[in-house]
């Protein structure tokens, strides 16, 4: 009896080994058609990525180590851009332009972001109408907004200089002819474009914050200043840090109000990096500098976003 | 509740006058423009009980509309954002959907090279870009301003997300009734996630519509403008008066305008979505 049994038992043994070679079969079978499709279904958009998002990071730094000019021969000058940029001093001044103005931008328009949140989140009559009016702007392109921005505060004609006169101030303000003026007129125009963003981001942080918490804090007696400072802003920290990272990289990018409000100046004095990019390669045709310096400008962005990130976290 | 209601009241009123005050505030330049346009040539803008008496003019918008290519360019904008928004859409799900459903080799690192991309500013990249179009012969063409705008890696992630998110079981039992891959994205994916493709589609749109950089370095063709790149070019003759730019800002604004008071609600749910996943 017992060899028998041995034998069917192989015999069973056997037929399942079979059964489980022809499955393997079919699912390698299935796997590769799987993996033909996945590939197949990825690549129109891998391929837009590579071409305009991987292979210009590269060609960017190559183009970044030669002298290079449209029209012109092209020589290797290794890390000699580098070197030129570091040691010229407008340059020096563009990056530090732009660094003044994250410093400045950045935590208006976050403030600003949170106390528009914070009226439309209120629960007020008519909030929808206020929250699309504080967006509105931000629909409208940066060459209408400048090109508001320019005539409110152009003197003799400008409404805003006429408002300060109504109010007592006869002074004729040239708003974009002194350096600190023609960055406060491009801040005002920056949050007027760009808040209502940041508000809704910021409105929708709000929203999430489930009201039981503010009726439970103000059966204890908080009032509504303890209600913010120890309900909302720490449960609203993830997003105070989104969008602080956001704006910063925003603001670290300022070319369209600036040089259609103010053109860099009065002189250079508000020339930011994008600009003097931009003129180096497009106006001098300097190619490689410029290059040169859009390398410079990523990696500083980059810096930017990690030690904002670290400083956040670990404020916790 | 009642009383405390009652209690908080003077809080409110106050709340409701700086709230109003501060949106009509707000609102000025804008409305502003609104009246200047209709201005006629000359009449002072800066007294208010000037600015609300007749006379109106529609002569500005006719000036405008005859000595700048304001519609050529208003078609341009539209049809660069429209392109771009549905290939965005089309192109970033697909993508989505293979790298959340289907685990094949590679799947982490292609999803890791894509978000990195994040970290990637159009403004580092211009000028490579620019060589790029001028060898390839596409300056002012639609392509070159479309193309890379497509590549941007935020609606990968965005629908990556939301797809992630759907039940495993949903797809399973798909598959059993003998539904294919293509078919799966298509009949339970792309509607599933509607909310996530119109936010992702109108932040696609606002930002093309408005691209500002790109834009002005690859066209210099004034046929081939975008309306953030022809209205400055247009307006820069025009510095001493304001009438006249004034019904070109409005000219440019006007569809977006339209849009936005028609969607206003779903602009700014989707701006919420596209930030805060």
């Amino acid at each position: 009896m017992e060899p028998v049994s041995i034998v069917n038992e192989n015999k069973k043994q056997q037929k399942k080994r079979k059964a489980n070679k022809v499955i393997g079969l079919l699912s390698n079978k299935k796997k590769l058609s799987l993996n033909l499709f996945a590939w197949l279904f990825l690549s129109p958009y891998l391929l837009f990525y590579s071409w305009f998002m991987l292979y210009p990071i590269v060609k960017g730094f190559i183009i970044s180590l030669y002298e290079w000019s449209i029209g012109n021969e092209r020589t290797f000058v290794g890390f000699g851009n580098y070197k030129s940029i570091f040691q010229d001093s407008f340059f020096w001044e563009a990056l530090s332009n732009t660094v003044y103005f994250v410093v400045i931008s950045t935590p208006t328009l976050v403030i600003t972001g949170i106390l528009l949140a914070l009226i439309v989140n209120a629960k007020l009559k008519g909030t929808g109408f206020l929250r699309s009016a504080f967006f509105l702007p931000h629909i409208l392109s940066i060459s209408v907004i400048s090109s508001i921005w320019v005539f409110v505060l152009q003197p003799y004609t400008g409404l805003m200089n006429a408002v300060l006169k109504s109010i007592g101030i006869t002074t004729e303000i040239f708003w974009l002819d002194s350096e600190n003026l023609a960055w406060l007129s491009i801040l005002l125009a920056t949050i007027w474009w760009t808040v209502g963003f940041n508000m809704v981001l910021f409105l929708a942080g709000l929203q999430e914050i489930p009201d039981d918490y503010y009726e439970a804090a103000r059966i204890d007696g908080a009032n509504s200043w303890h209600c913010f400072r120890f309900i909302t802003l720490p449960l609203l920290k993830g997003v105070i840090l989104l969008v602080v990272v956001l704006q910063s990289i925003a603001s670290f990018k300022l070319f369209g109000q600036s040089y259609l409000m103010t053109n860099g100046g009065p002189g250079t004095s508000t020339r930011t990096l994008v600009q003097y990019i931009y003129e180096t390669g497009f106006r001098s045709n300097e190619m490689g500098v410029a290059s040169a310096m859009s390398y410079v400008l990523f990696l500083v962005m980059i810096l930017f976003a990690i030690v904002q990130f670290k400083f956040m976290s670990k404020k916790d | 509740m009642e009383i405390l209601k009652s209690r908080i009241k003077p809080g409110r009123t106050l709340l409701y006058i700086f709230s109003y005050s501060f949106v009509i505030i707000w609102l000025i330049p804008m409305l502003w423009m609104v009246i200047t346009a209709i201005k006629p040539d000359g009449s002072p803008v800066t007294i208010l009980t000037e600015l609300i008496k007749p006379p109106f003019t529609m002569d500005n918008y006719q000036y405008v509309s005859e000595n700048a290519s304001i519609w050529r360019w208003t078609w341009n904008s539209v049809y660069i954002a429209v392109v771009t928004t549905a290939l965005t859409l089309l192109l970033t799900s697909m993508a989505a959907y293979v790298l959340s459903t289907i685990p094949f080799k590679g799947n982490k690192l292609v999803f890791g090279i894509i978000i990195a991309g994040l970290m990637v500013p159009t403004e580092a990249t211009i000028i490579p870009l620019f060589l790029m179009m001028v060898d390839s012969g596409l300056v002012n063409s639609y392509s070159s301003i479309i193309f890379p705008s497509v590549a941007a890696p935020l609606g990968v992630l965005i629908l990556k997300q939301f797809y992630d998110s759907i039940p495993k079981e949903l797809v399973e039992a798909a598959e059993m009734d003998g539904a294919n891959k293509l078919r799966i994205w298509w009949s339970i994916f792309l509607p599933l996630s509607r909310s996530s493709m119109a936010a992702l589609g109108i932040f696609t749109f606002i930002s093309s519509w408005n691209n500002f950089l790109w834009p002005f370095l690859a066209i210099s063709d004034e046929k081939m403008m975008t309306l953030p790149i022809g209205i400055p070019l247009f307006q820069s003759g025009y510095a001493a008066e304001l009438t006249i730019p004034m019904a070109a800002n409005m000219l440019a604004s006007l569809p977006a305008l339209i849009v936005f008071i028609l969607f206003q609600k779903h602009i700014i749910k989707g701006i919420a979505m596209t930030g805060i996943k």
